[in-house]
């Protein structure tokens, strides 16, 4: 049971990172990043080939794939910059198709559907219930660290501005603020967590391949973020953990109920995750945990 | 609240879980014996895990009611792989360290199966699985892991020789990009370039909901016979557009994905002629008719079949290994599947000559069951269809 829980908690936590990026880029910077589980593959590869196939250490491994997955996100936002919302959204949601289709298709980089395994870990798997522990400690230590830098831009006059661009970018732009450089370093930044996210995860299971990548994780953590709040650093951390705590607990909720059947029970899993979320929803529009209102500073 | 210090809460906190911790202590030793089936209930294998799961439910239903094994029952905890790795994992992370059980069956995807196995073979659970990839076997798994399904070297061979036995020089092989598409379009290529033949290869993306471009691709080389290496839902797709484009060759697929489901969705004429191609499940034996009762249909599919052995053959291990755990089964499997003995199709009749000290040789629904030492099959016959007037019908055996 407690390795089930670690487990838990150590997706919940890569789950955190990914929602804190969506944060960063849609939160407050208005980007819609659909193509999140395409960055979050990119640092998985970029890491799991590093460091399987070059033998690089970990450590350097993972800094590989939040570079690759941040200069990709460059290469995304400066080819869509003239794109806002709905058309931003779908040009990201093609990237990850991209990502994934290429990660099946180039067996050379890749290793193809077969994937990677034997991924180097973090914690010796020898380690028993301290590899557990001992991952969930890393990957709590990166979304803390995550979380305080958040908390900080957010608070900067940087931070501020983000927020001005996403409200209305030419009143930001009259205000002489360079928009098409904010948006890039949030866009970067975002996809960079993304990547770290990818990259953690890749190491934690030993074991990449592209259908671990499908839409339906950023899906999830659009949810996340959604439910949890959408602009300010806890919102997601929340969201996320909240989200995994559901998913988890629905499997034994379809055992209690008598005379389901295994596949009713996991139709059920679905419907029950898309009418939390609308009672969630229903109840604060904003999130569980709203954004707060900055006091403009004393003169 | 000054009776209640932080000391007493932790205190009775842990009094708490303790109590909660009891029941799960005991009941590790006497109890049902805990078993997980980890299908695809939702996604790209959706339409074949239900069917799976069911499967093993009411076969362990049987055996309970025969009595058990070991004098216990079996419990049948079902979770759905989603067929994502992902949340495949997830899944198995809450059978293994949750309901403990002791052996895994029936994981589909060849992606799922390869992130599933390490958690396994590490906590010492068995996994029975239906994934062809030839990697899968190759896995460090410690004998942990058996697969029913012929590797996919084997399956390529069988396409080759079935595409030149039908009078096909050039074949072209048409298949998503799948774990096993590299290995089988070789064997394919071998086999038929043997025969005098030629070969081409196309891979299509099996989440596009029409293939025109592909199909004008392949037809530009004018093959005599495509052989298609997708599943259900693409491979309907890609018939329908092959009948578009007026191609009069010969069609060859598998037969998980030219199945009864498929020949239904398509209008007779454009489904008219294909052949398939499967491992058979051992039609006319008593496991596969015994299979057939227990889903209340006249024609299995051979993941069924197969979920139906692995069932059986846990079972079986388990009783004349004398024990409930993973490593148990690992040990003793070999010894109830293959190497004489009185032949049995059952786990309710094996049981009962293994109390009475025979031993046993299973062979059951889905073929002889005799597995090679890194845990492949050494034994498949394979079943040749055709579809005539939308229905299914059989060629021959072999």
């Amino acid at each position: 049971m407690l390795t089930y829980v670690l487990f838990a908690l150590v997706v919940g936590s890569i789950y955190a990172l990914l929602a804190q990026s969506l944060m960063l880029s849609w939160g407050l910077a208005g980007l819609v990043n659909l193509g999140l589980a395409g960055f979050f593959a990119l640092g998985a590869y970029a890491s799991a080939t590093s460091t399987t196939w070059g033998h690089v250490p970990v450590p350097v491994g993972i800094a590989l794939a939040v570079v690759a997955a941040a200069a990709a996100g460059f290469v995304v936002c400066v080819s869509t910059l003239r794109l806002r919302d709905d058309y931003l959204a779908i040009v990201t949601l093609g990237f990850a198709e991209v990502v994934r289709i290429v990660a099946s298709n180039e067996v050379w980089l890749t290793g193809g559907t077969d994937g990677i395994s034997g991924v180097p870990v973090l914690v010796p798997r020898s380690a028993g219930l301290g590899f557990h522990a001992g991952t969930l400690a890393i990957v709590a230590v990166a979304v803390a660290i995550v979380y305080a830098l958040q908390r900080r831009l957010l608070l900067s006059p940087w931070g501020r501005a983000l927020r001005a661009i996403r409200e209305d970018q030419i009143v930001a732009a009259v205000a002489g603020k360079s928009v098409v450089r904010f948006k890039a370093e949030a866009f970067c930044l975002a996809c960079a967590i993304a990547g770290l996210a990818g990259a953690l995860y890749g190491h934690y299971t030993s074991y990449v391949a592209p259908d671990q990548f499908q839409p339906l994780v950023s899906i999830y953590i659009f949810l996340a973020v959604t439910a949890g709040g959408k602009a300010r650093p806890a919102g997601p951390v929340v969201g996320a953990y909240a989200l995994v705590a559901f998913l988890e607990a629905t499997r034994f909720a379809g055992e209690l109920i008598p005379g389901v059947s295994p596949v009713q029970a996991a139709a059920l899993r679905e419907i029950l995750v898309g009418l939390g979320l609308l009672v969630v929803l229903g109840l604060r529009p904003e999130g569980l945990l709203p954004e707060r209102s900055q006091k403009a500073p004393a003169p | 609240m000054t009776f209640l210090d932080r000391r007493r809460v932790l205190q009775a906190g842990a009094v708490l879980a303790g109590a909660l911790a009891a029941p799960a202590l005991l009941r590790a030793q006497s109890g049902p014996i805990r078993l997980g089936t980890l299908t695809p209930l939702t996604g790209a294998g959706g339409s074949y895990g239900p069917a799976m799961a069911t499967t093993v439910r009411r076969a362990a239903d049987e055996i309970n009611k025969a009595g058990g094994v070991l004098g216990r029952e079996l419990l049948i905890i079902s979770e759905d792989d989603q067929t994502s790795p992902e949340a495949g994992l997830r899944a198995i992370r809450k059978l293994i360290d949750v309901d403990k059980v002791s052996a895994v069956i029936g994981t589909w995807a060849s992606s799922v199966t390869t992130a599933v196995a390490p958690v396994c073979w590490e906590s010492g659970t068995f996994l029975a699985t239906v994934s062809g990839a030839d990697s899968i076997t190759l896995l460090p798994h410690r004998g942990y892991l058996i697969r029913t399904q012929p590797n996919t070297t084997l399956q390529g061979r069988k396409f080759g020789g079935f595409a030149l036995e039908i009078g096909a020089k050039t074949v072209a092989f048409v298949s998503p990009q799948t774990p096993f598409s590299d290995s089988q379009y070789a064997e394919l290529g071998k086999t038929v370039e043997a025969g005098g033949g030629r070969t081409t290869k196309l891979i299509y993306d099996d989440k596009k909901t029409t293939l025109r471009t592909e199909v004008d691709a392949v037809l530009r080389g004018k093959p005599d016979a495509i052989v298609m290496g997708g599943y259900t839902n693409d491979t309907a797709i890609l018939v329908r557009d092959l009948y578009r484009a007026n191609y009069k060759g010969r069609l060859l697929g598998f037969g998980f994905a030219i199945n009864k489901q498929l020949v239904e969705a398509l209008p007779a004429e454009v489904s008219e002629g294909i052949l398939t191609l499967s491992p058979s499940a051992a039609e006319g034996s008593d496991g596969y008719k015994h299979v057939a009762r227990l889903l209340g249909t006249d024609s299995p599919d051979p993941y069924s079949c197969q979920v139906y052995d692995h069932l059986n053959l846990v079972a079986l291990a388990m009783a004349a290994g004398r024990g409930d755990t993973g490593t148990v089964i690992k040990d003793t499997v070999r010894t109830v599947s293959q190497g004489g003995g009185e032949r049995v199709d059952s786990a309710v009749e094996g049981l009962k000559r293994l109390a009475a000290g025979a031993k046993v040789d299973y062979d059951g629904a889905s073929g002889p069951c005799d597995f090679t030492p890194i845990g492949d099959i050494t034994d498949s016959r394979f079943r040749y269809e055709e579809v005539k007037g939308g229905r299914i019908t059989l060629l021959k055996i072999a």
